[in-house]
């Protein structure tokens, strides 16, 4: 049984079980949203929300729920905080809810969180689902946070909409392409095996 | 499966479906004035970007009518729904009294991120300023067309600038507002 309190539900998922390094779920919001580092932060944090908070309902109503009948729960539950948090964008940050798109709804059906729905908080305590979530969604959002920097700065010049390089700089296109995120992602994953412990991995 | 074990289920799914029904309706509540007020903001800060010189705008049946101090009619601004790539595009685009495009701005668009969702960026709007007929065109699709897509959004750049020949085009069956000036102003500088 786990303790109470277990770090280690907030460490794991932020780098040994990245979710997008290592557990390489939710690859489509990430190729699609890393273009830039703006949108990959706005993303980052609806995403830290929504995991956290689906994360806690479900560890809250775990028992209650008869295991036949508990993905369409959890569906309904991540739904809830998914337009929760697109309702709030809206009204709050429109220019994020405007380059963000279809995106933000599209958490619905994002594989990470209900992977950690299902994997996690249906199996532990509400504390430790909290910790899991906000480890896990901090770990998808440095990762995005990661490669839309490497795509934005050689892709556009820029970083966060500002000039990096100057007005001669001749935009490496393809970097802000979906190649570009295939090919930042491959380099990521190479770079944390070689960090991390290769033999497991 | 047992006939108690469906029936909890129906109980537990239905319990949770109107819980967060609920809780839905409460959000919505609280944000749709803002979400509401925040649309209307940005339609009038789009209407003064269109039509610098504006004072008033006066929506009416299909356009909004722009008037300066004075009450002089100057032109007037279209809304219209282009399919893009990622879903509608909704495009406001207003015209002088001449025909001619004043200024165009993206309202809604879901094209892909850092792609196609650049057609609300300045640098590609204000290409189409103070252009008309066949100049609206993209350069790839015809020979008069002066608008350079966007590189690797060509299905959008050409979605906003097929919205705005369809503008100019119900403009000049209509007849309301005079376009032959801005043909003529064509002329001239094709006989140059």
């Amino acid at each position: 049984m786990k303790k109470l309190i277990d770090p280690k539900s907030f460490t794991l998922g932020l780098w040994k079980e990245n979710p997008i390094f290592y557990l390489m779920l939710g690859l489509c919001p990430t190729l699609a949203v890393s273009s830039s580092l703006k949108d990959a932060i706005g993303m980052g944090v609806a995403f830290i929300f929504v995991l956290t908070g689906s994360n806690i309902t479900i560890s809250i109503i775990r028992r209650m729920v008869p295991s036949h009948i508990r993905i369409p729960v959890f569906i309904v539950v991540i739904a809830t905080f998914v337009t929760i948090a697109d309702y709030s964008v809206a009204a709050y940050l429109p220019k994020l809810h405007r380059n963000l798109g279809v995106y933000l709804p599209l958490m619905v059906v994002n594989c990470i969180i209900l992977g950690r729905a299902e994997a996690f908080a249906s199996k532990n305590n509400i504390i430790n689902s909290a910790l899991d979530g906000l480890g896990t969604g901090l770990g998808f959002t440095l990762a995005i946070i990661a490669i839309a920097t490497l795509r934005e700065l050689p892709g556009q010049g820029t970083l966060l909409g500002i000039k990096i390089f100057g007005d001669g700089y001749k935009p490496f296109l393809i970097m802000i392409m979906p190649p570009g995120a295939f090919f930042v992602i491959g380099f990521l994953i190479a770079l944390k095996n070689s960090i991390g412990d290769r033999k497991k991995c | 499966m047992k006939k108690k074990d469906i029936i909890t289920g129906l109980i537990v799914i239905f319990l949770v479906t109107v819980l967060s029904g609920y809780l839905l309706a409460q959000v919505y509540k609280i944000t749709r004035p803002r979400i509401d007020e925040q649309k209307k903001q940005e339609e009038q800060r789009l209407y003064k970007e269109i039509f610098p010189e504006g004072i008033e705008f006066v929506e009416e049946k299909e356009y909004v009518s722009v008037y300066d101090s004075n009450k002089n009619l100057l032109g007037r601004i279209y809304n219209v729904v282009q399919p893009g790539y990622g879903g509608p595009i909704v495009i406001k685009a207003g015209f002088d009294i001449e025909g001619r495009v004043k200024g165009v701005r993206i309202l809604e668009q879901s094209e892909t991120p850092g792609l196609g969702a650049k057609i609300t960026e300045k640098a590609f709007l204000d290409q189409f300023a103070g252009k008309s007929g066949n100049q609206l065109y993209l350069k790839k699709h015809n020979k008069e067309g002066t608008i350079d897509a966007i590189t690797g959004a060509t299905i959008s750049s050409k979605a906003v600038s097929d919205a705005i020949i369809k503008i100019q085009e119900k403009l000049k069956s209509e007849g309301t507002i005079d376009t032959t000036a801005g043909e003529t102003q064509k002329e001239k500088e094709k006989q140059k």
